[in-house]
């Protein structure tokens, strides 16, 4: 009885979809899993056998080394940046952050471009100064190049997130350690590293997940990991069995990760941010250690962003005026078209999840806030072949039906673009959801118990208070979201319709014939639109903590 | 008997203790009744029962002979008829003075509306401040306004959560005055939660004194200060 009333009291409807959004957001990953123990054949044991071990290897050296690097990197440059002031700080604290805008792959072509026998440095050399080079020195497409690729691109990651919890969290402790006479570098190994490690932990599986997540930079540089490897399954032999299989070993590997890094971030949360921390003040640099904080600082950015940056501008110049014509303007409403409904879509379950958790209490809502989330962790590769597996399905029982009524049999749904944002809403919910829930924890529920006591209905009140009040939120959110499928590669690869392109895909396709200088333009756009959204949020960022 | 509280029991899901049981609690039409009580004692979260904003366990409520809930039913805060003032106030900060007033007026139309608010404006002494928004707003003037919003509806019943906490001293005994004559004014049933003892001895025609989710004592204010002088005199020192 009491549990009756109680579900009673808890807003049917919004209860209801929120069951039923979780469970469509859950659908892909569940078949695979099923999958993964049905009976196997001949071509997954082919697989397993010869190569499956290779994939492994390969996939792990890739996370493994970038990880390592990106560690390195990032908290160096996050301690500097929040511990020091060197000419161009503020410009080095955001800029720093760039590279997030220039997707690994956009980045793995500008530098084989770059560094080719008719890339920039081959023909200076060859031309001006009539050096003739051994090609070994400058063949990044192996995997210590993907490996440089992945570190450059995606250090930002770790930068960002042990950035603010430096700035925000510890100045306690670091002025302690000052005072203490501590030099900076024992400060920086005894102090900042320790307390410091939830937050690089976090930061350093968001890397993770890229690594496992890409497909762009191993397909070009030719390293067979285990996106490739569903793709080749898929495409190359269509065989949708040893796919889901692959998918579903991968996604294993990834579940292993995430567990072991809840095990090694312990109970700690990096981002208890409470805004009435005081800030960590940057120490004036003097003499040599200011121009080795300089120069570390101007070579990072040169090389994740201003290096590449520039190519492409060149590119973008030689080929603009073939490249830009009604095709091009096709492409540019496709992704629109594609990004727009995406996170509309995303922003709206997000908003009916996040409000019905908050607002039960109860272990239900926790536990679709935790499903929501758990897209965001599995490879884009491995949810494509998750919605391809659901739509085929569907599609039989369509299939059946328009028999049945006598009608032409097609396949409507698994060749439409509905798919293909129904994919995009299960990998990018959790960016949506995680700006959407954190609007909703700063504001609290008291406005919206006040509203109740006042007559209004959870709905009514949702319209007339809640979503008012956290409208940054929602176009902080609406933003990620946006520019992540923008930048989508390996889902939209497997799950766009015949013929119809984005940005993302045509860039990789020009990149992928050998025709890098004609990818330059839509990279462009791409990386144009991902730095103002950076720009934009950092900003807001900034200001907000009063 | 305006609200009728019976066997009450509340158990907040992340904490270990119940935090009440078996509750019986009474108060009557018209008058303004006092929960007085040191902080965590419950007072907060039996207004917020009766609101309808938390769902007890077990029990029932009853507000002008109506059930509120009990195993069967549960009442939605928002059909409650019940007003209640928080601790901050709560007061929207995306609309104005006027639009916070005016939010609970549903089911008037524009004239109606307008009319109310400015009345209620009148009856807190606003009249002047329709137009600001809460952040243009001192404390007590936040507090007016909070009030004139809760009373706005026409509540039968209209509860205060510590109104007076955010305010600094000599303000609080402004406001203590001005709400008490507002409501003997209006006579409208209230509840009034506050840890403050001069709060209750001034403002109540009837104390609750309420000490780790159970009632210790009730009845004219003079009676249950002087009966519990001892236990107050140390709870306040
Ligand atoms: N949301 C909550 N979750 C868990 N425990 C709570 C919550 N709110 C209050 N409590 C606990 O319930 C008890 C009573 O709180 P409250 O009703 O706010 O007391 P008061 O208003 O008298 O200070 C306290 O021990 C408090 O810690
Ligand atoms: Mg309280």
């Amino acid at each position: 009885m009491y549990f009756i009333r109680k579900m009673r009291s808890q807003f049917n409807s919004w209860a209801l979809l929120s069951v039923i959004f979780s469970t469509l957001i859950l659908l892909p990953a569940l078949l695979i899993m099923v999958q993964l123990f049905a009976e196997s054949n001949e071509n997954w044991e082919h697989i397993k056998e010869f190569m499956l071990k290779n994939y492994i290897v390969n996939s792990v050296t890739l996370v493994g080394f970038t990880g390592l690097f990106t560690v390195l990197i990032g908290v160096s440059a996050a301690w500097l940046v929040s511990a020091y002031k060197v000419p161009m700080h503020r410009f080095f604290k955001w800029g720093l952050i760039l590279p997030l805008a220039i997707p690994p792959y956009i980045g793995a072509y500008t530098y084989h471009g770059i560094l080719n026998y008719t890339g920039v440095i081959q023909t200076s050399l060859r031309n001006q100064f009539g050096i003739k080079v051994d090609q070994k020195f400058f063949d990044i497409m192996n995997i210590p190049g993907a490996v440089f690729i992945f570190t450059m691109f995606l250090y930002p990651y770790v930068y960002i997130i042990t950035k603010s919890f430096l700035e925000n969290q510890s100045s306690s402790l670091i002025e302690n350690a000052r005072l203490l006479g501590k030099g900076s570098f024992m400060t920086f190994i005894q102090v900042v590293l320790p307390v410091s490690r939830a937050a690089i932990v976090g930061g350093v599986s968001l890397v993770i997940l890229e690594v496992f997540n890409d497909y762009g930079v191993v397909k070009y540089f030719g390293i067979q990991t285990f996106s490739t490897a569903i793709f080749q399954a898929w495409f190359g032999m269509g065989d949708i069995y040893s796919a889901i299989k692959l998918a579903g070993t991968l996604m294993f590997i990834v579940v292993l990760i995430l567990i072991l890094e809840k095990v090694i971030r312990g109970r700690k949360q990096y981002s208890y941010s409470t805004s009435k921390v005081r800030p960590l003040q940057p120490k004036e640099l003097k003499g040599w250690k200011k121009f080795a904080v300089l120069s570390f600082f101007i070579s990072l950015f040169a090389l994740a962003f201003g290096i590449p940056f520039i190519q492409l501008i060149h590119w973008v110049y030689m080929t603009y005026d073939v490249i830009l014509n009604t095709a091009f303007v096709d492409l540019i409403w496709n992704s629109v078209f594609v990004a727009s409904i995406g996170s509309v879509l995303i922003i709206i379950v997000a908003l009916i999840i996040a409000n019905f958790s908050r607002l039960s209490k109860g272990w239900m809502g926790k536990l679709f806030s935790k499903i929501t989330v758990l897209g965001y962790s599995i490879p884009g590769a491995v949810i494509a072949i998750g919605v391809l597996t659901l739509f085929l399905s569907l599609d039989e029982k369509v299939f059946t039906l328009y028999e049945w009524l006598g009608l032409e049999p097609t396949l409507v749904l698994s060749l439409s673009i509905s798919m293909l944002i129904f994919a995009y809403v299960v990998r990018f919910l959790a960016v949506g959801f995680n700006s959407i829930e954190s609007g909703f924890d700063k504001v609290g529920t008291v406005f919206t118990e006040a509203s109740r006591t006042l007559g209004m209905s959870v709905t009514k009140t949702f319209f007339k208070v809640d979503i008012k009040m956290i409208k940054g939120a929602i176009a902080g959110g609406f933003i990620l979201v946006f520019v992540d499928i923008l930048k989508e590669l390996p889902l939209t690869l497997i799950l766009q319709p015949f013929n119809f392109y984005t940005l993302a895909t045509k860039t990789f396709q020009y990149a992928s014939d050998e025709r890098i200088h004609e990818a330059s333009v839509s990279s462009m756009v791409i990386i144009c639109i991902s730095a103002l959204s950076i720009f934009f949020l950092h900003r807001v960022l900034e200001k907000e903590p009063k | 008997m305006f609200v009728q509280i019976k066997d009450l029991a509340f158990h907040y899901k992340n904490s270990r203790n119940p935090l009440f049981e078996n509750l019986s609690l009474n108060f009557n039409q018209g008058e303004v009744s006092v929960i007085l009580g040191e902080s965590g004692s419950g007072k907060s979260t039996l207004l917020r029962l009766i609101a309808g904003l938390e769902v007890p366990s077990r029990g029932s409520i009853l507000i002008d002979q109506a059930v509120m809930n009990d195993t069967f039913r549960f009442v939605q805060p928002e059909k409650r008829g019940v007003g209640l003032v928080f601790q901050d106030y709560a007061l929207f900060p995306h609309m104005t003075v006027e639009k916070n007033i005016k939010f609970g007026l549903t089911k008037m139309n524009r004239k109606q509306k307008q009319a109310r608010m400015e009345e209620l404006l009148a009856i807190v002494g606003m009249e002047d401040y329709a137009s600001r928004y809460p952040y243009e707003l001192s404390g007590g003037q936040q507090q007016r306004v909070a009030l004139a919003r809760a009373m706005a509806p026409n509540p039968s019943l209209i509860m205060f959560d510590e109104p007076f906490s955010n305010l600094d001293s000599k303000l609080q005994l402004q406001i203590r005055d001005e709400l008490q004559e507002i409501l003997k004014r209006t006579g409208i049933t209230s509840i009034f939660v506050t840890h403050d003892e001069e709060d209750a001895r001034a403002i109540g025609d009837r104390i609750i004194l309420m000490n780790n989710g159970k009632i210790q004592d009730e009845g004219r204010p003079e009676m249950v200060l002087k009966r519990n002088k001892e236990q107050l005199s140390l709870a306040y020192v």
